[in-house]
């Protein structure tokens, strides 16, 4: 056995009381006074950076669930990422991970993901490759801009509000593109099925026409010539919003 | 100055003279994309940078986390940083608590934090300073003082001083103990760098750290006496989180700085003289 050193056997039992202050005693040596001082900066701290996050999330399950959502989150969910910027995309992993006792809306993991997607795209760590802007997107391979992501959602996450919260998930997913401007702005476009598996197959390094052939395959499609036609409009429609960045060289 | 997204606003419209450089805690910034990215690339291209890191956790019982100081490191050569400083604190065990705690001043812990700085030291190529923290309790079990706590881990790690005089105040009325003679009994001659910063104090008169008020004047002397036994420039920064005020009343402080640095080099050079 390695011997643990009185001042470390202290920390962790501090640590553990700071994380379940109601049920892990404080260590004996520690005035009350004092120890509840550390278990206010600490859990007021963590609250921050998740509250300025999910605006939307909380007050829809209002602030008294949502900070024992809090608590249970800082008790329970292993935190090793030392960047506290990363604390909002642990607490959805932690909604995701169906560890929860407290009954919640089925919608809330969903509502939280899009929510932090925002996020997640602003600061997103990317460098734009080489690329035409004006590039013929059908016969040219259309590049997506890297600072983006695809959604899909059971729920339509992007219309939930204090004046809709769907009890019944509708029969056809939601499909969103939240994407960054140049300017650095982010920007969420609301996507059908079939957009989304044509820029996954763009992602996969086809040719706008090559990718929309496939598609046409895929679908079965009567008429091919007319969906190259409608997805060339489309692929233009999507580099004109900024999905698309042109396509590469 | 700290470098804060509340003063990013007024501060890309014009840096006023005194300030002569700011720091930002590299946790907040690294591996940072998008417009954040852009923008602190366009002042730390006009202006010299300090890394006051957060989350490293020198005195915690948990592995030392030498991939985040990698990435420190590429961070400070990617933005010409030369000055990494870090708490003597601890802030996880094998996980984050992502604040800072108090660390048991005890022998096996001295030698335990010395040889993680060491290991920092090792990784970032360079000496780092350590800074007193703001506590809230002395932990049991102290076999030392504070003062005899830096000055054992700071000689056997072999780094710089990080002199926070907001925090010697705090601790000194928290705690009750004269804040000068604290100050006299650190070594100075190792003291690579000072923070200032303003706190709140609670109904019962405990004083919180929070870097959300204004600097009062008991810490400004104790600034002035600071650097009178320091007896050399240091570079000093204001810290300032959060309850921002319009940027001239923080220029305001930063000059106050400048002008007890001012004072300082004088009293040098009459006494030189």
């Amino acid at each position: 056995m390695t011997h643990t050193p009185a001042f470390q056997a202290f920390q962790r039992a501090f640590a553990q009381h700071l994380r379940d202050p109601h049920h892990v005693k404080r260590p004996a040596g520690v005035p009350d006074r004092r120890a509840k001082v550390y278990q206010a900066l600490l859990f007021n701290n963590l609250c921050g950076f998740i509250d300025r996050c999910f605006p939307v999330s909380r007050e829809l399950i209002g602030p008294p669930r949502w900070a024992r959502l809090c608590r249970t989150f800082y008790r329970d969910w292993p935190l090793s990422d030392p960047l506290p910027r990363h604390i909002p995309r642990e607490f959805v992993a932690y909604l995701a991970s169906g560890e929860i006792k407290q009954p919640l809306p089925a919608w809330l993991p969903e509502l939280l993901h899009y929510e932090w997607a925002e996020l997640a795209v602003d600061i997103m760590d990317v460098s734009l490759p080489a690329h035409n802007p004006d590039g013929d997107c059908l016969e040219g391979r259309p590049l997506i801009n890297p600072a983006s992501m695809m959604l899909a959602y059971v729920w339509p996450v992007h219309r939930i509000s204090p004046d809709y919260r769907p009890r019944k998930a509708p029969a056809t997913p939601t499909h969103l593109v939240v994407h960054r401007s140049p300017e650095g702005e982010v920007r969420f476009a609301q996507i059908n099925a079939v957009t989304q598996r044509l820029l996954s197959l763009i992602a996969a390094g086809h040719t706008g026409r090559a990718a929309l052939t496939a598609l046409a395959a895929e679908l079965s499609h009567p008429q091919h010539n007319k969906l190259i036609e409608y997805g060339g409009a489309l692929l233009k429609d999507l580099s004109r919003q900024g999905v698309i960045l042109g396509t590469a060289v | 100055m700290g470098f804060r997204r509340e003063l990013i606003a007024p501060l890309s419209k014009a840096v006023p003279a005194p300030i002569q450089f700011f720091e930002i805690a590299p946790e907040n910034w690294l591996e940072l994309g998008g417009a954040s990215a852009a923008t602190l690339r366009g002042f730390t291209e006009r202006f010299p940078f300090v890394c006051h890191g957060l989350s490293l956790s020198l005195g915690g019982p948990g592995p030392l986390d030498t991939s985040l100081l990698k990435r420190i490191r590429s961070f400070m050569v990617a933005h010409g940083v030369g000055l990494y400083t870090e708490h003597l604190s601890w802030c996880a065990d094998e996980h984050q608590l992502y604040d800072l705690l108090p660390i048991p001043m005890t022998g096996e812990a001295v030698k335990w934090v010395a040889q993680r700085i060491a290991t920092a030291q090792d990784i970032l190529g360079m000496r780092i300073g350590i800074e007193n923290a703001s506590t809230y309790f002395i932990p049991p079990g102290a076999e030392m003082s504070e003062t005899e706590f830096i000055r054992a881990i700071v000689t056997e790690a072999d780094c710089a001083l990080h002199l926070d005089v907001n925090n010697l105040f705090v601790n000194s009325r928290n705690h009750g103990f004269d804040p000068v003679a604290f100050l006299k009994a650190l070594p100075l001659e190792r003291v690579c760098y000072v923070h200032v910063a303003g706190h709140h104090v609670e109904p019962d008169g405990l004083i919180i750290d929070t870097h959300g008020a204004d600097v009062i004047d008991p810490v400004w002397a104790l600034l002035d006496q600071a650097y009178a036994h320091i007896n050399r420039d240091v570079p000093t920064c204001l810290e300032r989180d959060f309850n921002f005020p319009a940027l001239p009343e923080l220029v305001g402080e930063v000059s106050r700085i400048e002008a007890a640095q001012g004072k300082a080099a004088a009293r040098r050079e009459r006494v030189a003289v």
